[in-house]
């Protein structure tokens, strides 16, 4: 027994050694990111010195794939071979948006961040004192920022200063099949009300669930700020209120009655929308191009709503990691490219993202490509009511017990009072 | 005789139809990839689904195929899965003789620290692992792929059981006629483990063709990347392209068929020798 026990005990303080090399590194990293605090302030007298930029390489990581990738290449090429500083911008596809937030938390510990990456707000949390601040950038080197549009500059400063450019950016909308709609003399919901009427007319008439959502949790923010209702908070679960009790009424109401369901293993609605099994949903704007419709009318409408009308953004942004002063400036130069009238206008036209500014919306080009898009007119139409969903530590794990809570409450047919106890219960559980 | 012939007729009937029941569970998953890939993308998403596509869409290999380099990516990973077979079936085999048959002090030892390796959850080496090879410069390099995986644990401790089932005898009997360690192994230990030794290179070799987080994070260049890496450019956040996907699997399937068949009596010899030997 005793000469077993020994390999026992080296077994454990092996793994005390692993877990303390761990932590060192861990140190090691946090060390370094505060020197490179020291490199963001550097960002400000990069921003206001005078001097040419030299020729240098900018990194850029994205997550682009198919026709997106198609543009950001063609317009990067067309930044490459037009400015006058010799800078050029190398593209890297780095996977899809989990393996991109991977390689940055790899790369952040290592601290051998490239200099821009696409990235959600609430990735940028653990490494947040390696971004880029951009607000005297913005102040000094921008035309005209006030042309953003206001949630998108919302968004892009919730954490006290201007972490990111926004970029490929989308909004939920409602997809519907207009041929059924039209045959049962039914128009696109404007109200909640509106909704409940679809959902009993295609269950009475052709007994069919008429409306999916693909993010749940999403579809539980939208629905409380269109009651005006906040949602979540760094302190937990802001919807306990009867304006909040009355959006999660009317949510219950919606699965209960059978008017709305679950999607299925496949995740996305666009398929059995395609098949006309379920007559309308509400997705990402970017979603479109997954959704065939032989022998039917597509119809695209904003978001109904009730006292407010509110619809969720989504899609990344553009953060800077640079440290040296010359590798900022170049990257900024890119950054006022691909946000320009004519870039945004381009690869909205090219990718079904949305402009970022509203002069792109306002412009001829982009105004004749409304007319024949029927999403981009419902996502423009809505572009007042956007709101981006707020990005702090705890945030993802919200989202993940929301999903899962909303699921289970919906298969179990919870009443709204109960739903409201397990969904706060959720929220705060999570932080 | 030929009143025993019908009953054999009969069991030959039942022994097909039990196998060709097995082949189709088998091979079904394999053909749904071929027809998946043949398909519109409207055809993909049809409830209920559709087992023959109406007209076949050979362009999707075109579409998929030149999506990324797959060429130079099929390169990267024949080198990097051989790299590291090769590797890990050095260090195995070395290690599982040691533990197995030499006698050195602490051997107990060393062999309990091999094994709490085992107890920690290779997710959470991903970073430190990933510190050590930037440290190291290694970036976009085929040894940040290769490196860190020629040696496996669990290999080690499989082929370690295998080896102390070989009688001491051998051992003693090889030393009495003044054969070396390493000729002992060589000549004795390794032919006498075939089986076992293929099927730890079978493993390796289909961890390593499949691996994916690991070769994306260490390489940036699209000369570096291997070929699971191009399967996701077919995946955006608002759905995915599974036609595409499915075209671009048969092409990356397509050398492991080939070599299976090239090298199907080998393979099958291996299986063969192991009920043998069982």
């Amino acid at each position: 027994m005793k000469r077993k026990s020994i390999p026992c005990l080296l077994l454990a303080a092996a793994v005390t050694v692993g877990t303390l090399t761990g932590c060192s590194a861990n140190a090691d990293s946090a060390s370094t990111g505060a020197s490179s605090t020291g490199a963001s302030s550097a960002a400000s007298s990069a921003a206001t010195s005078d001097s040419a930029i030299q020729p240098c390489e900018v990194t850029f990581w994205h997550a682009m794939t198919g026709q997106q990738e198609t543009t950001l290449t063609e317009l990067t090429d067309q930044f490459n071979s037009e400015n006058e500083y010799g800078i050029t911008v190398t593209l890297v596809n780095q996977g899809s948006y989990d393996d991109l937030s991977t390689k940055l938390t790899a790369n952040a510990a290592a601290d051998t961040l490239p200099d821009l990456s696409q990235a959600y707000n609430s990735w940028l949390i653990p490494y947040l004192d390696k971004v880029v601040h951009l607000d005297d950038f913005v102040a000094n080197d921008y035309d005209n920022y006030e042309d953003i549009m206001e949630s998108y500059r919302e968004e892009t400063s919730q954490f006290g200063f201007i972490n990111a450019m926004p970029f490929n950016k989308s909004t939920y909308v409602y997809f519907y099949n207009k041929t059924m709609f039209d045959e049962l003399g039914l128009e696109a919901p404007q109200t909640w009300d509106d909704l409940l009427t679809i959902g009993k007319t295609f269950l009475e008439k052709k007994n069919m669930v008429s409306l999916g959502f693909d993010d749940m949790a999403g579809m539980l923010e939208a629905t409380l700020r269109q009651n005006g209702c906040d949602y979540v908070s760094e302190e937990g679960a802001l919807f306990d209120t009867d304006a909040g009790q009355q959006a999660i009424d009317f949510i219950m109401e919606m699965y209960n009655n059978g008017y709305a369901r679950l999607v299925g293993e496949d995740g996305y609605f666009s398929g059995p929308f395609s098949n006309q099994l379920i007559p309308a949903y509400i997705g990402s704007s970017t979603g479109v191009s997954y959704i065939t419709h032989d022998g039917w009318e597509l119809g695209v409408a904003p978001l109904p709503g009730n006292t407010e009308k509110a619809a969720n953004t989504a899609g990344t942004n553009i953060v800077m990691f640079s440290k040296d002063a010359n590798q900022q400036k170049a990257a900024w130069e890119y950054l006022k490219f691909l946000t320009s009238t004519d870039a945004t206008v381009k690869w909205a036209m090219d990718t079904g993202y949305l402009p970022v500014r509203t002069s792109a919306y306002e412009s001829e080009t982009y105004q004749n490509f409304m007319q024949s898009d029927a999403t981009a007119t419902a996502s423009y139409a809505q572009a007042d009511a956007f709101f981006s969903s707020p990005a702090f530590d705890g945030s993802y794990d919200i989202q993940n017990a929301v999903n899962s809570k909303l699921e289970e409450l919906i298969l179990n047919k919870a009443d709204g009072a109960t739903a409201m106890k397990e969904l706060v219960d959720a929220v705060n559980g999570a932080l | 005789m030929k009143s025993r012939k019908p009953s054999s007729v009969a069991a030959r009937i039942a022994q097909y139809a039990v196998l060709c029941l097995g082949a189709i569970f088998t091979l079904l998953p394999f053909l749904w990839m071929i027809s998946s890939s043949l398909k519109t993308p409207a055809e993909i998403v049809k409830i209920p689904p559709v087992m023959v596509p109406a007209v076949a869409q050979w362009s999707n290999y075109a579409t998929a195929w030149a999506a990324a380099p797959f060429g130079r990516y099929l390169i990267n990973t024949v080198i990097v899965t051989i790299l590291t077979t090769v590797g890990v079936l050095i260090t195995s085999v070395l290690s599982a003789f040691a533990f197995s048959r030499l006698k050195f002090p602490g051997k107990d030892l060393v062999f309990s620290l091999f094994m709490a390796t085992l107890m920690i959850p290779g997710e959470m080496l991903i970073i430190t692992n990933f510190m050590t090879i930037t440290k190291l410069k290694w970036i976009d390099t085929y040894q940040a792929m290769v490196v860190p995986w020629i040696s496996n644990v669990f290999y080690i401790y499989l082929l370690t059981q295998f080896f102390l089932q070989v009688p001491d005898a051998l051992y003693l009997a090889a030393k009495v006629d003044k054969c070396s360690d390493l000729k002992f192994m060589v000549r004795i230990m390794v032919p006498m483990n075939k089986s076992a030794i293929t099927t730890i290179a079978i493993l390796n070799i289909i961890g390593s063709w499949n691996s994916f987080l690991w070769p994306l994070l260490v390489t940036n260049s699209q000369e570096m990347r291997v070929l699971s890496t191009g399967l996701i450019r077919f995946q955006t956040e608002a759905g995915t392209s599974y036609e595409l996907v499915m075209a671009a699997s048969c092409i990356l399937v397509m050398p492991i068929v080939l070599i299976f068949l090239f090298l199907r009596k080998y393979v099958l010899e291996g299986v063969a020798f192991n009920g043998v030997k069982g």
